[in-house]
């Protein structure tokens, strides 16, 4: 719990610190060079890792599920 | 592996969507003019830099015009070719305008037989016009152009998106899979009311951990697609706010949920939460957006999934991205629904 309003806090506090430069925005960037490619690479890369993510999490609470199985069972 | 034929068409239709999405090249464009100003009656030379261009292949066949509007053009002096991504231009404005006002926006029409035709709107802004009718000899009409057309399989040019046409096919799926997952899942809510069975409500909880995870991720991808086209993350557009409010509503369920100890009464009252919250994205997405002025296609006038914002082209990876995204979404949501049907095997035995 500690650790979660830690990292929202820091969340918030970069949300902050990032916010006064939105408003320029810088023509010949990275994100924007080659007809704004990367951005597409981007987004194709926070879906994937998202996806990656919650089946990580649905791995652990399958993980967790069959801890409580009997012993014998564990590999079937 | 359960339904393996369905799992694999997934991943395969999947791969072709990413393939073809990221090697179909685009179409040419015009991607800037200077100078963006001029005077009536001077003769001007524009630079044009072209995007995807081969002007040099096409050197003898390029021919280009400024058009004033819907009737009246006029045709360029001379054009020299630099290198593949770049001409120069040149034009003689004339003194006079066959259109009342003094400054008027034209737009830069180029046509050759290499790339077809494209068009720069606004791309200068002519000065110090003269209003005379009927127009001298250098004024054309624009019905009288003969466009060349393009040739070949390409995804259109916009001059805000560029490359970024492409996250119609990732973006735009996750809200077409959010929402066919969302009416599923108030199909199963609909049978556990009517037949009791605990199974139905399993599925609609793990068909809206799907749906949450697809709105969340369209919200994500929507926020990174803007933030390099509109301008910013968040542009306080409509439909950028009802669909972080449709997210909100399914969010609340879980809540609604885990609130809920009795698991009889958490599964009824969850259902009727459930069918409520789907009929809410009837108004969310698609009646709110489309009453006011919007920065999505679709809204405010402008026309969705039509025109120039996705044309046969696109829609040849756009309908099939759909239906692979949404696999996956059942995919993930099938093995969310096993992983809750043992939990209640071992709780509560068969």
């Amino acid at each position: 719990m500690h650790f979660k309003r830690i990292v929202c806090s820091l969340f918030f506090l970069a949300g902050l610190l990032i916010s006064p430069s939105f408003s320029q925005v810088p023509i010949d960037d990275f994100m924007r060079s080659t007809g704004k490619i990367y951005v597409v690479a981007a987004v194709l890369a926070v879906i994937f890792l998202v996806i990656i993510g919650y089946l990580i999490s649905l791995d652990r609470k399958i993980h967790n599920l069959e801890k409580k199985l009997p012993n014998g069972k564990k590999n079937q | 592996m359960k339904g393996i034929w369905w799992k694999s068409l997934t991943v395969c239709i999947l791969l072709y969507v990413i393939l073809a999405g990221f090697l179909v090249p685009l179409r040419p464009g015009i991607s800037d003019v200077s100078p963006g100003r001029v005077v009536a009656g001077e003769a001007v030379v524009l630079k044009v830099e072209g995007y995807n261009t081969f002007f040099t292949r096409a050197k003898d066949s390029i021919h280009a015009w400024l058009k004033l509007n819907d009737e009246y053009a006029f045709p360029a002096k001379h054009i020299i070719v630099s290198h593949d991504a770049s001409i120069d231009v040149q034009f003689e404005i004339p003194d006079t305008f066959p259109l009342r006002g003094t400054v008027h926006p034209m737009s830069l029409i180029l046509t050759d037989d290499t790339h077809g035709s494209f068009v720069l709107p606004n791309a200068v802004f002519v000065r110090d016009c003269q209003y005379f009718d009927p127009p001298d000899g250098i004024w054309e009409n624009v019905t009288l152009i003969d466009l060349q057309k393009v040739k070949g399989f390409y995804f259109p040019y916009r001059n805000i998106l560029h490359e970024t046409i492409r996250n119609a096919y990732f973006h735009i799926p996750m809200w077409f899979g959010m929402i066919i997952i969302f009416i599923a899942s108030a199909w199963c809510s609909l049978r556990y009311i009517r037949k009791g069975n605990a199974e139905e409500d399993l599925k609609a909880l793990a068909l809206n951990s799907t749906g949450t995870l697809f709105g969340v991720l369209g919200l994500l991808t929507g926020m990174l697609w803007s933030k390099f086209t509109w301008g910013s993350f968040w542009s306080w557009d409509v439909k950028q706010n009802t669909a972080a409010i449709a997210v909100l509503i399914y969010l609340a369920y879980f809540v609604l949920r885990n609130s809920l100890p009795d698991p009889d009464r958490r599964a009824r009252v969850a259902a009727v939460y459930n069918i409520f919250g789907c009929a809410m994205l009837i108004p969310l997405l698609f009646v709110i957006p489309r009453l006011t002025d919007s920065l999505h296609p679709g809204s405010g006038g402008n026309p969705a999934l039509g025109g120039e914002d996705l044309d046969n082209t696109m829609r040849t990876i756009f309908y099939p991205a759909v239906i692979g995204w949404t696999l996956l979404g059942v995919w993930i949501s099938e093995l969310r629904y096993r992983l809750l049907r043992l939990h209640w095997w071992i709780i509560f035995g068969k």
